[in-house]
């Protein structure tokens, strides 16, 4: 059956069936995460998590990254380096939507510490690549995917790659692999309301979390469900419309990773998505005004008009929180407006709350034109800006810089990389990390 | 360019206009938490206190918290069990916190105290179970153990303070499972204790943590991130793991919760377009708790629990006390046995479930979710029990035989609803005479309650398989004492 299918797969992927074009993303993904992740240890969620794990006592102990004074339990340091990891909604994105690498390095990591011969760098790709196909696999399962979620697609994809990635490591057979990944299941499944809230990063640590562990219950001899990809009952619960196709086996040829075929989206911007979109269209608009008007000054706004895909999820007119700002169209092109820049500084309490920034916001409306999809293949935003002497300008981003038909630089990523782990670590161990 | 006096005016109105509408926006988009069902629950949860339990719900709880003490006692003894056992030891060190049931000596951190016992709990199929249903002890009570172990040894909970908690987690599964249509059918999608389970886990900790309603409602919330299992992973080894984590997250999230993580005030109302508590239900419609102050009636004081008198799902109870009668009729006044050779054809008139509809289950977890090896198993012995799962009765030739003749029947009037359901067994013999048994209402189901000294005996069956029979006697007293003492460690430290 499927989960047969995929059992053997993970199990019999071998280094050989990597190709450049895989590895050459693959690292991107890696280094971006590691920086992402290094940066969110400063925020106040992880730090909530990190005291909770250290609650647990154990004598296998694995890093916390960004902190040398400190180790976990392996599947807490998974837990919260993956909150890290997404604290601050800076990680990648794929197509159908989900944020496939905060699930799987942060497991890999953890568990590559505990095994009794050190893995190579190439067993760790290989891993890796493993978790985030599986996920990828999983999504094109549902045209649901595809849409605005109930639940939140790191929570139900995640905790599986995650299982998958650690069980190909830890070298399962393929009816243990196979176990790993209906142990997993039963882990899956966030509901989307706490997203913007300050839990969400915990569904991307706890995915990885819980992924290692189900891998580890696999190994240790428990037993799923073995058709759990196959039945309605399984994974499809968290799907309206679901329908499963076998992993090719690998050694016939007919096998390719998604990865090669789809890219991830980095971000420039510790924000959803779809305020990539918004706020480079924003940041051209205001240019133009600038531009076209004589001393244009952000307080001669009249009126802010956001053309963009229908999702309450990110509709928030007056946020007062981080989270909440991080999913606010409203708030974002507020802040290109008024800054002529959106960067992690941004999102401090302080800039949050500042008046000018609220009586922009009061100006500001949200449409949401019918041929805008709220597909991250398809969507686009468009802001127009109107000013009290009657002037009027409008910009529009089709493709944001940093999705996957326009990526990233090698330089600018490593750019956000530097930015990212300097506020953790010495020059010396950036560097070296890049290496 | 230049404004004249009106239009600055306008101006000036229009923006303090718009800033009134905001503020009323912002009213309207956060709701204050006392007009929200999130934020009733959570002051519920924070605002409840053990004079609001009545005599009935605290004598209905003290036989939940012994059934499934004993439940937990002998599923410490199966293959499912060790496995998770060994894997804390394994992946945690020794921490020498909360009792792990039936072990001397092993003692875990309090969430993965939880994890392994409610692991026990739901180990065998032989926990409580409510209506709607869910399995709602064993999702509680590991939790409610492990954290107040956690508790210094100065300030552990007192008995009624440990029994408030207790039927927190109980009735907080209740209220949810109300919000739901759905909740009273077969679960097709998600397995209930897996929905429910954590929330119940959640309240009981915030309530014993003394957390505040704002808090309590984060404990909540927090807990629907880590709710919802699929039913694949039921009648297969990784369904006990549904409780045990149940429990254990429900407590991580409360534990959470204390240290300030929030997570959505509006978890459990429905948000049109954010899904909620409301994504592992097809319809939903929430309600806000009353105040404890204000008429609040626990559920439990009108809907008492179920009892399982052996180890298998609830839907199994019928079917057996059909067949023990039909097995009655067919050996007389004296012990005896039921042979193959008489039996021509078996005809069950059950529900229709997939789930429990296994014609020759193959392994002891799908044993215990047959009507089939349930209703043959009680033809041929009297009776089923304990043992009825062991690989030797499984698979003994004389079973085979009568499973092999077993066909099934739907009527349209036996719903697959634990409050409506029957079971019919109807055994045609080899003459051509057909014996029938009934069973509306088995031994042990709400309307038909297991009396004390039933409800003891099959404690003391459970807790001797692991503990000497002093501390078996030492634990009935100490629950049945639990609303007088004053310190919980005299039952705390009986569990191993």
């Amino acid at each position: 059956g499927i989960t047969d299918s995929f059992g053997a797969a993970i199990h019999a992927l071998g280094p050989s069936q990597l190709t450049d074009g895989v590895i050459h993303r693959s690292k991107r993904m890696m280094l971006d995460t590691l920086g992402v992740g290094l940066l969110g240890t400063r925020t106040a969620v992880f730090n909530k998590a990190v005291k909770y794990s250290q609650t647990f006592r154990s004598e296998q102990r694995s890093s916390v990254w960004g902190r040398s004074d400190l180790t976990l339990p392996p599947c807490y340091a998974a837990f919260v380096n993956g909150i890290a990891v997404h604290s601050m909604d800076f990680d990648d994105t794929w197509h159908p939507a989900t944020h496939p690498s905060g699930a799987v390095l942060p497991a890999l990591l953890a568990l590559a510490e505990q095994l009794p011969s050190r893995p190579s760098g190439l067993d760790l790709l290989l891993a890796f690549n493993v978790g985030i196909e599986v996920q990828g696999r999983l999504l094109r399962f549902s045209r649901e995917a595809y849409n605005i979620p109930e639940f939140h697609p790191p929570s139900v994809v995640g905790v599986m790659g995650s299982a998958a990635a650690s069980a190909k490591l830890l070298g399962l057979s393929p009816s243990q692999c196979s176990h790993a990944l209906a142990i997993a299941a039963s882990s899956a499944g966030a509901p989307l309301a706490n997203a913007a809230t300050q839990t969400k990063p915990l569904h991307i640590g706890n995915a990885a979390r819980r992924g290692l562990e189900a891998a580890r219950l696999a190994q240790a001899g428990l037993e799923g469900n073995p058709a759990v990809l196959d039945v309605d009952s399984g994974l499809g619960v968290y799907y309206k419309d679901y329908s499963p196709s076998a992993m090719p086996d690998c050694a016939s040829g007919a096998f390719r990773w998604i990865l090669e075929d789809q890219d991830v989206a980095f971000k420039r911007i510790p924000a959803h998505l779809a305020m990539h979109w918004l706020v480079d269209a924003a940041l051209a608009a205001s240019a133009e005004l600038q531009e076209t008007v004589w001393s244009f000054d952000p307080s001669q706004i009249r009126r802010v008009t956001l053309r963009v895909p229908p999702s309450k999820y990110i509709d928030v007119p007056l946020p007062t929180t981080e989270h909440q700002a991080r999913h606010s169209f409203q708030f974002n092109a507020c802040s290109a407006l008024l800054d002529n820049k959106v960067t992690v500084a941004s999102f401090d309490p302080a800039q949050i709350n500042r008046p000018a920034l609220r009586e922009l916001l009061s100006k500001v409306e949200v449409t949401t034109p019918a041929d805008n999809r709220p597909s991250f293949d398809d969507m686009y935003c468009e802001v127009q800006v109107e000013t009290a002497q009657g002037g009027s300008c409008t910009a529009r981003c089709d493709t944001f810089y940093g999705h996957w038909r326009k990526p990233l630089s090698q330089q600018d990523l490593v750019e956000k990389f530097c930015a990212n782990a300097s506020s953790v670590l010495s020059s010396e161990g950036v560097e070296g990390v890049i290496d | 360019m230049f404004y004249s006096c009106t239009l600055q005016k306008t101006l000036k109105l229009i923006r303090a206009a718009r800033r009134v509408h905001n503020s009323a926006v912002e009213v309207l988009t956060s709701p204050a938490p006392e007009e929200t069902v999130t934020g009733s629950f959570g002051k519920f949860i924070s605002e409840v206190k053990s004079e609001h339990l009545s005599s009935v719900v605290l004598h209905r709880s003290k036989r939940m918290v012994l059934d499934s003490i004993g439940v937990g006692l002998i599923g410490s003894t199966t293959e499912v069990f060790d496995v998770v056992l060994q894997h804390c030891k394994h992946m945690y060190g020794p921490d020498n916190i909360s009792t792990v049931y039936g072990r001397r000596g092993v003692r875990l951190s309090p969430t993965l105290a939880a994890f392994v016992n409610g692991v026990a709990t739901h180990s065998m199929d032989f926990d409580d179970t409510w209506h709607p249903a869910t399995h709602p002890s064993g999702a509680v009570l590991p939790a409610v153990l492990a954290l107040s172990d956690m508790m210094p040894a100065s300030r552990k909970p007192s008995g009624l303070d440990f029994l408030l908690a207790f039927n927190v987690g109980i009735e907080i599964q209740g209220r949810l499972m109300r919000f739901s249509n759905e909740a009273r059918n077969i679960p097709k999608r998600f397995h209930p204790p897996t929905v429910v389970g954590p929330m119940g886990s959640a309240a009981a900790c915030a309530r014993l943590l003394s957390l505040d309603p704002s808090q309590c409602s984060h404990a909540l919330a927090i807990a629907a991130s880590l709710a919802g299992a699929p039913m694949a992973n039921a009648a297969t080894q990784s369904k006990p793991l549904h409780i045990g984590n149940a429990s254990r997250l429900g407590l991580e999230a409360a534990l959470l919760a204390s240290r300030g993580l929030e997570a959505s005030p509006l978890v459990l109302d429905a948000v049109a377009g954010v899904a909620g508590f409301n994504a592992f239900y097809e319809d939903y419609v929430p309600q806000p708790l009353d105040s404890p102050h204000d008429g609040h009636a626990f559920l439990l004081e009108e809907q008492d629990m179920g009892f399982k008198r052996f180890p298998a799902h609830l839907g199994m109870h019928w079917v057996a006390d059909a067949a023990a009668s039909v097995h009655k009729l067919l050996v007389g006044a004296g012990p005896g046995k039921v042979s193959p050779h008489q039996v021509q054809d078996i005809l069950l008139r059950v529900p229709l479930s997939k789930y429990i509809n296994r014609p020759f289950p193959e392994s002891e977890h799908e044993a215990r979710h047959s009507f089939q090896f349930n209703a043959c198993s009680a033809l041929l012995d009297g009776e089923v029990t304990v043992k009825s799962f062991t690989p030797a009765a499984m698979s003994r030739p004389e079973l085979h035989a009568l499973l092999s003749r077993v066909r099934l029947e739907h009527p349209h009037d036996n719903p697959a609803n634990f409050n409506l359901m029957y079971g019919e067994v109807q055994v045609m013999l080899v003459g051509g005479d057909t014996v029938n048994g009934r069973c509306d209402t088995f031994y042990g189901h709400w309307r038909n309650p297991l009396t004390n000294q039933s409800l003891r005996k099959k404690f003391r069956n459970n807790a001797e398989a692991v503990l000497p029979s002093a501390k078996v006697e030492r634990l009935i007293e100490a629950v049945d004492d639990l609303d007088r003492l004053e310190d919980c460690k005299d039952l705390l430290s009986q569990l191993q």
